[in-house]
């Protein structure tokens, strides 16, 4: 793997993490979750500046982060696949998730919790996931929340404490719980 | 009833490592990740809180029960950096999962008249506690079976979550929810049934 000279500010990071020149990731609990057995399990482009943000990927999972992006605090929870493209700003406490991590359905949720219990009575189930996508120039406010099978386009601005259930067209502003389109392109 | 397993674990940020209230029945078969869960557990009652069979408390759980409060949590409920805030009663069915800082809260602790509040801050200090002295009527809160609530939602006084629901994350219920059905926003609304057909 070619070795690139970005820099975690608490040590090594895991070796299937790559990050790129001027990029920094600061923050002791940077890597507390991060479970992902995958050769490019984090791909960070050029210039981003990481901090305390909790990366918490599955071991299937793969996070791409673009060149030039700034996060604060964020939660970014992965169990399949997350991309985030160039210049994009996460504010303090957003989570981006791209599963459920639970089933829906009331009687495989019985099971799961059963699975879930400190008794070993049943084994736990592998959950759905579906990609989210979050392309250049978003901005993501604080508290803000992007779940499962959401692509955010280019420019979009989501306002602090939206809760993103939908795709978001390019360059719309979005606000509220659930969020919806308030400023078009 | 079984003597509490006390367990103590230290963790990154346990600043207050504390002493098990008595009043807690904790299964022998149950996880708790800190003592300091209980820090804030004033409970009378016998048990103030019990967890049951193969439950898990985990990292961050605040059990702030009032003297007259009770907190009944059921078997195989996982519980993560959960705020009960209770002065009557807190009930959690089995098999109910609950994400990350959500709060349950059965009472507000501070009147709702304005005039009420003032009078009490402004008498705050001669108090050793520096805990309001009237006692505001609380509202039981009651979680069915199988319930799954998101993370960071506020379950209100008063509110009743029907069996098999869910709640989405970042949720504010202020209402009571039917069984087999999913709430999200805020105020949380009914977004979807999830009863099948055949099912009533």
């Amino acid at each position: 793997m070619e070795v690139k000279d970005g820099r975690y500010a608490h040590g090594d990071a895991p070796p299937n993490v790559v990050l790129d020149t001027g990029t920094l990731i600061r923050g002791p609990r940077a890597f507390a979750r991060f479970k992902s057995t995958r050769t490019l399990a984090l791909v960070v482009g050029k210039n981003c500046t990481l901090d305390g943000v909790h990366f918490a990927l599955n071991p299937d999972a793969r996070l791409t982060i673009g060149d030039d992006c700034a996060f604060s605090g964020s939660l970014i929870l992965v169990e399949a696949e997350i991309t985030i493209g160039n210049r994009v700003v996460i504010g303090w406490n957003a989570v981006l998730s791209d599963s459920d991590f639970h089933p829906i359905d009331p009687d495989e949720r019985r099971l799961d919790a059963i699975a879930c219990s400190t008794l070993p009575e049943g084994p736990r189930r592998h959950y759905a996931s579906k990609p989210v996508v979050i392309g250049d120039d978003v901005f993501v406010g604080h508290n803000a929340t992007v779940l499962k099978g959401v692509t955010i386009g280019a420019g979009a601005f989501i306002e602090p404490g939206a809760m993103v259930t939908r795709d978001i067209p390019p360059g719309a502003r979005v606000l509220g719980n659930p969020a919806i389109v308030v400023t078009e392109a | 009833m079984p003597k509490p397993r006390m367990v103590l674990r230290q963790y990154d940020g346990d600043w207050e490592p504390a002493e098990m209230p008595e009043n807690i029945a904790l299964d022998p078969t149950a996880y708790l990740h800190s003592v300091e869960s209980f820090g804030l557990c004033r409970g009378v009652f016998d048990p103030a809180v019990s967890v049951g069979r193969g439950s898990q408390v985990n990292y961050g759980t605040a059990f702030d029960v009032g003297q007259q409060g009770r907190i009944l949590i059921g078997n195989y409920v996982l519980l993560t950096a959960v705020m009960f805030q209770c002065d009557a009663s807190i009930t959690v069915g089995d098999y109910t999962m609950i994400s990350w800082s959500a709060v349950i809260m059965d009472t507000y602790r501070w009147p709702r008249n304005f005039e009420e509040r003032a009078k009490e801050l402004t008498q705050l200090t001669e108090r050793f506690e520096r805990r309001p002295a009237v006692v505001v009527p609380a509202q039981p809160v009651v979680i069915g079976e199988n319930v799954w609530i998101g993370f960071e939602a506020v379950i209100l006084p008063g509110v009743t979550i029907g069996n098999d629901s869910i709640v989405g994350a970042r949720s504010v219920v202020a209402t009571n929810v039917p069984p087999g059905v999913v709430v999200a926003g805020n105020p949380a609304r009914v977004v979807k049934s999830l009863r099948r057909k055949d099912q009533k």
